[in-house]
This record gives structure tokens, C-alpha cells and sequence, in this order.
């Protein structure tokens, strides 16, 4: 759920209405404020003119006694939450409709209507000492103050919905976006691991920008496909141009073995004949199925394989053999490793690989130890041997095609073993190294894949 | 036997024709995939040779269309590319077994016999028997001349493996197939290996050889 709001809160259309959201709110505030500090001002202009106005208007009268009156009659027709007026004479009577008391809290306004009430709000007030007496006209600003109340209410009537629209449009159009994210991963994720007929497919409903994007993953998708069975296609016809000729030399070695009555150096000359035929045959097999697996072996193929079974046949299929050269075979299975996803074919194939180079290049006496183990989250298969080892300088040359050490060309082998070894586990996503043994070499594959443990 | 071979390289089916031919079989060639098709619709053979690569119609869509129709002939695929998916695709056409070229005559005569009589007899046997050889499936004991013979477990399938074929060459690809499930060619002489000393306990301390080496093919126990 977290982890979906994080992913959703990073989607583009929603930090873009996010952001939308922000501009228009501090924009509607910026310009809100400014009116409204404006009019308060303007306001509070007008009611310092009124004032004022009025003060003259009392200045007009001539003396005391005709101020005092004009100010009760004023006064009787004035509610004192908007207007007071209070005149103290010089006769020490009070005239008005409030007055300014004082007590222990301090000065402040008392009705004189209504039993005293104390007139609470903000006033704006003007004295003036007229006729021996002293006048105040006060006007309330409540006005003012239901001035900011009515913007207030302007500010949250016309944000609130925007805001909200604003938002469930983005986490709407997020959604969407992030299902068609989604598709385009999918695809490029079935394209990686070798589905080279995914296709993204994009509907008109699909943003511009993504549609386009969409459109050329699959046009990308279709000269991959092309140019791969194109590969494919070069490389059965190179096949089958090449074996067939192939074919008819091993025909006639074949025919003269079995109808020919050879002895002696033409009889080795044939043998050796066929053995070059089968060492051409075997090369060219590997380098064949080497072009093919990097051609694209597709990984839908794969099933959960069980390593600890392959090594065990392959042990158990090379132990007279290298009993037979006095080697010593041995399986090093840790309990519990869980199966890998991948080709039980291929990986059974590296194996033998690697089992084999190792006996084919160390002396009789030397241990071989293929052991499987768990190395944190993923699986670790190491072939080891007690031989004299790779020099380090020669170690990434190995892996080449085709190539062999100086003192390994008396050998038998193609030189091709350690180069299939290496594609079948870069097809796996295993990482390969080429350790010391101290003494000898030691071939180390980790698989980060792990398929749940204890299935096979 | 009467073997139809579809090859369209004249060496490699001339070839094939005559080894088969010297065996005993009756043999058909044709070089197109259409004259194939023809032939093969007639079914009257025992066993099919199809190249995978033919002429007007190729072999996966012959074999295709020869099981759509209701023919069940056995048929061996021959092949140039031997890769998996290539194998899938010819056993997934309605193929039963699969030979990538070049092949020495003996593997294929041995695999055709294995076609030709599928599925192997003796299946409910609990006891197969040999010259003096006796192996008890359910005890998993053998005797040769009443003496006891312990064995491996793997010498044991080994021996079940070519008792059970009695009288027919099993090969080292054949062997490899059946007891490791293994479908590539190891370079080392493992299948040798593993026979010679199965031989060392089954033959060696016996007057007559029981494992006979079928040169250039494979091993035998006779019937």
C-alpha cells in the first residue's frame, strides 16, 4: 500500500497536477490578499473622511448647550455597535449614546442605552475638545472585519474544489499513465529475456509522448526479431552447406573402413582420418551451438533446475573415467541449495564441460571437486582442481574461442569448452570466475536467481 | 524391415540405402520431399529416414502432415543443426528420434532398430535372462552361473538397459540418452568406461563374453 502510494506520488501527471495545485493556490492567495488589504484600506480611508466630516459638522455648532443637543438627537437615532458619539460639557454632564469607562482592566467602551454593556470590536475614533467640553465619534470597523470574513470565505469557497479536482484528475490520469509504464516494461522485460514476438501495441487512447515512445520500442522489437532469424537462418544454411559435404567425407572414410581390407599404416591413416572428421564435426557442433545460444535462447524456456542433481549425474557419469586416468572425483553437495531457473540441457552440458577440461588438464593424482553450495541469496557452484592452475595473465584469454594454452596444445579438446561455459552462464545471468586453487584452478558460478527452495 | 529413406544429398542416401540394404532390410529412396510424401502416404514401411532439409516439401511439414492423416509410421529425423529448440521441433512435429549429421552408419542402423520395434518387449518381466545371466528386478540381484554378481546401482541399469534389448546394438549416444539423460556427445570416453567395468564383474571372470562391441556402432547382449 506504501509502497504504491510511493510509486504513485512519483508518477509524472500527478506531480504535475501536484505542482498545478500549488501554483493556483499561492497565486489565488497572492492576489486575494493584495484585494483585500486594498478595500480594508480604502475602507478604513472612508471612515476616517466620516470622521472627520462629522466632526466638522458638530465644530458648526455655535455654542455648548446647542452642541450637547445636537449630539443627543444624534445620538438617539445611532446604534452604538456602529457609531458612538459621547460628549462630556463643561456642565460635567455626559451626552451620548456610550462612553469611554475605565476600571481595573483598563479604558473601554460602555453603551449607555442598554444597561452599560461593554461594545466590544474595533473602533476608529476622533476627539476634539469643543465649547469647554471634549467629543468623541467612534465608528466600529466590524465592517472590516466582515470584510475579511466574506474573502475568507472567497478564498476556501473557489480553493477546495479546485484543489480537489485538481488532484483526483492527476492520481486519475497517474493511474493511467502508470498502467501504460507498465506495459512498456512488461514488453521490454519479455524482450530481454528472449520473447522477441512482444510487441507494446499502443492504442490511440494513449498519450502522444508514450504512444511514440511505444510505437518505436516495437519497431525496434520487429528489426530485432527480423535480424535475429535472419542470424538463425544464416546459421542453418552455413550448417547444412557445410555438414553435408562433411557428411559424404565420413560416408566414403565409412565405406572404406567396412569394405576395404586396410592394414597396417593405411589402416591408421583411416582411423586417424575419421578421428579428424569427428574432431571437425565436434568443433563445429560447438561453435554452432555457441552462435545459437547468443542468438538468442529464449528464457521462457527456462524450469526450476535442480544444480545439485546435475552434479551428481555428472559425477557419477565421469568418476570411471577419472578413476581410469587416476583423478580423483568428488561431489561437495551442501544440504538445502534450491533450484535455479534455466536450461537443464545447457547447464548439465557446462558441467560436463568443466569436469572435463579439469581432467583433460591436470596430471593423474589431481582432485576435482565440484561443490554446490548457498552463498547468501544465490547459488554457488565451484569446479576445483589441484592442477597447475591458469596464470592470471591467462585467464581472461581462456574464455575465448578457439583458443588454448601454449602447454595444453598436445591435448585433446576444441578450445572451444570454457567459451560455452562462459555463454551458458552469461544466459543464466551467473557470474563466472576463474579463482586459485593454490594449487590449481578453481571455476566459480554464482546464480542470483533462485528459484523457492526445497521445489526442483 | 521395409525402410523408406527421404534424403536428398544422393551421397549420404545412397549411402544409407546400401548399409541398410546389406543388413537385410528392403529399402525405398526418394530424393524430394513431394515423391516422399507419396510414398509414404502408401504406408506399407516400417520405419521412416526423413531429412529435415528437402526439396519442394520439407521434412517437419511431411512428418506433419503424414500424423494429421493418421499415419503412425516411426520416423527418424536427420539433421544438420542438432540445437535443442531444433530437436524439440522435430520430436514436437511427430518425429520419434533424431539424428544430426554427420553420423556413422552404425548409430543410425541401431536407431532404426530401436524405432522399428518401440515399445521395447519385456517390459512386465520381472526376471530377464541371458546365456547364463539372470537379473532379478525385483531383488535387484544378479547371477551368472549361479554365482552372485554385485553390481552399482548404475552397472545394475547399465545391464537392465541391454538385457532388455536383447539381440539389438545399443549405442554410446543411445546409452547416454537412456541411463544420464544426457543429449549432447561428451568428448571423454565415459560410456566406455562405465561398460568396461561393467564387464570387469559381468564377463571377466566367465568363460564367454556376454557384452559383445559392435564395432563402430555401439554394445550388444545377444538373444
Amino acid at each position: 500500500m506504501k509502497a504504491r502510494l510511493t510509486s504513485l506520488l512519483r508518477s509524472m501527471p500527478l506531480r504535475l497536477a501536484l505542482a498545478l495545485v500549488l501554483l493556483f493556490t499561492l497565486v489565488s492567495l497572492i492576489s486575494l490578499t493584495a484585494t483585500y488589504l486594498v478595500t480594508a484600506r480604502s475602507f478604513d480611508q472612508a471612515l476616517r473622511n466620516d470622521l472627520t466630516q462629522r466632526m466638522a459638522g458638530f465644530r458648526a455648532a455655535p455654542n455648548a448647550l446647542a452642541l450637547a443637543q445636537l449630539v443627543e438627537a444624534e445620538a438617539r437615532e445611532t446604534d452604538p455597535e456602529r457609531m458612538v458619539l459621547s460628549y462630556f460639557a463643561p456642565n460635567l454632564r455626559h451626552y451620548g449614546n456610550a462612553a469611554l469607562a475605565r476600571d481595573s482592566e483598563g479604558y473601554h467602551v460602555v453603551s449607555l442605552s442598554q444597561d452599560s454593556p461593554r461594545l466590544t470590536g474595533q473602533y476608529l475614533a476622533l476627539t476634539a475638545a469643543l465649547h469647554g467640553g471634549q467629543l468623541t465619534i467612534a465608528r466600529s470597523r466590524s465592517e472590516i472585519a466582515a470584510l475579511r470574513r466574506g474573502f475568507l470565505n472567497i478564498l476556501v469557497l473557489s480553493l477546495v474544489p479546485t484543489v480537489l479536482v485538481a488532484l483526483s484528475g492527476g492520481v486519475l490520469l497517474a493511474r493511467r499513465s502508470a498502467r501504460n509504464v507498465q506495459a512498456v516494461a512488461h514488453t521490454l522485460d519479455k524482450l530481454t529475456t528472449g520473447d522477441l514476438k512482444a510487441r507494446v501495441g499502443a492504442v490511440p487512447a494513449w498519450s502522444d509522448d508514450l504512444a511514440e515512445i511505444a510505437g518505436r520500442i516495437d519497431q525496434m522489437a520487429e528489426a530485432q526479431e527480423s535480424s535475429v532469424a535472419a542470424i538463425k537462418q544464416v546459421s542453418s544454411d552455413i550448417a547444412h552447406d557445410l555438414k553435408t559435404p562433411i557428411q559424404r567425407v565420413a560416408v566414403h572414410l565409412d565405406e572404406l573402413s567396412r569394405h576395404a581390407e586396410l592394414t597396417g599404416a593405411a589402416a591408421e591413416d583411416l582411423d586417424r582420418a575419421q578421428a579428424e572428421i569427428d574432431r571437425i564435426v565436434s568443433v563445429f557442433g560447438s561453435l554452432l551451438q555457441i552462435a545459437q545460444i547468443e542468438s538468442g535462447t529464449p528464457r521462457s524456456r527456462f524450469r526450476p533446475v535442480d544444480l545439485g542433481a546435475l552434479v551428481a549425474i555428472c559425477v557419477d557419469l565421469y568418476e570411471p573415467s577419472a578413476a581410469e586416468t587416476g583423478h580423483v572425483l568428488a561431489a561437495d553437495l551442501a544440504p538445502d541449495v534450491p533450484a535455479v531457473p534455466g536450461d537443464r540441457d545447457l547447464l548439465l552440458q557446462l558441467l560436463a564441460n568443466l569436469v572435463e577440461n579439469a581432467l583433460r588438464h591436470t596430471p593423474p593424482g589431481s582432485r576435482i571437486t565440484v561443490a554446490l553450495k548457498l552463498s547468501g541469496p544465490a547459488v554457488r557452484l565451484a569446479v576445483s582442481d589441484s592442477g597447475p592452475g591458469i596464470p592470471e595473465a591467462e585467464r581472461e584469454n581462456v574464455l575465448r574461442r578457439l583458443y588454448r594454452l601454449d602447454r595444453s596444445r598436445g591435448t585433446p579438446g576444441s578450445g572451444l569448452g570454457l567459451s560455452l561455459v562462459s555463454v551458458v552462464a552469461r544466459l543464466h545471468g551467473a557470474e563466472m570466475r576463474l579463482e586459485d586453487n593454490a594449487p590449481g584452478l578453481r571455476v566459480v558460478l554464482t546464480f542470483p536467481d533462485v528459484v523457492g527452495p526445497g521445489s526442483s | 524391415m521395409k525402410i523408406l529413406v527421404i534424403e536428398d544429398d544422393e551421397t549420404t542416401g545412397q549411402f544409407i540405402a546400401r548399409g541398410l540394404r546389406e543388413e537385410g532390410h528392403s529399402v525405398d529412396l526418394v530424393t524430394d520431399g513431394r515423391a516422399g510424401l507419396i510414398e509414404a502416404t502408401g504406408g506399407t514401411h516400417d520405419v521412416m529416414i526423413v531429412d529435415r532439409m528437402l526439396p519442394e516439401i520439407d521434412g517437419l511439414t511431411l512428418i506433419k502432415t503424414l500424423r494429421a492423416a493418421g499415419n503412425r509410421t516411426p520416423a527418424l529425423f536427420l539433421t544438420s543443426l542438432g540445437s535443442v529448440e531444433d530437436r524439440i521441433g522435430g520430436l514436437n512435429a511427430g518425429g520419434d528420434d533424431y539424428l544430426v549429421k554427420p553420423f556413422a552408419f552404425g548409430e543410425l542402423s541401431a536407431r532404426v532398430a530401436a524405432l522399428a520395434r518401440r515399445p521395447p518387449a519385456q517390459e512386465q518381466d520381472t526376471v530377464l535372462k541371458a546365456g547364463g545371466l539372470e537379473m532379478d528386478l525385483i531383488a535387484r540381484k544378479v547371477t551368472r552361473d549361479g554365482v552372485t554378481i554385485d553390481l552399482l546401482p548404475r552397472e545394475f541399469a547399465i545391464l537392465e538397459h541391454l538385457l532388455r534389448r536383447k539381440g539389438r546394438v545399443q549405442t554410446r549416444t543411445m546409452l547416454l540418452e537412456a541411463i544420464w539423460d544426457i543429449s549432447f556427445d561428451p568428448m571423454t570416453n565415459v560410456v566406455e568406461t562405465h561398460i568396461s567395468r561393467l564387464r570387469a564383474k559381468v564377463d571377466k571372470p566367465f568363460d564367454t563374453e556376454l557384452i559383445k562391441t559392435v564395432r563402430g556402432a555401439g554394445y550388444r547382449i545377444d538373444a
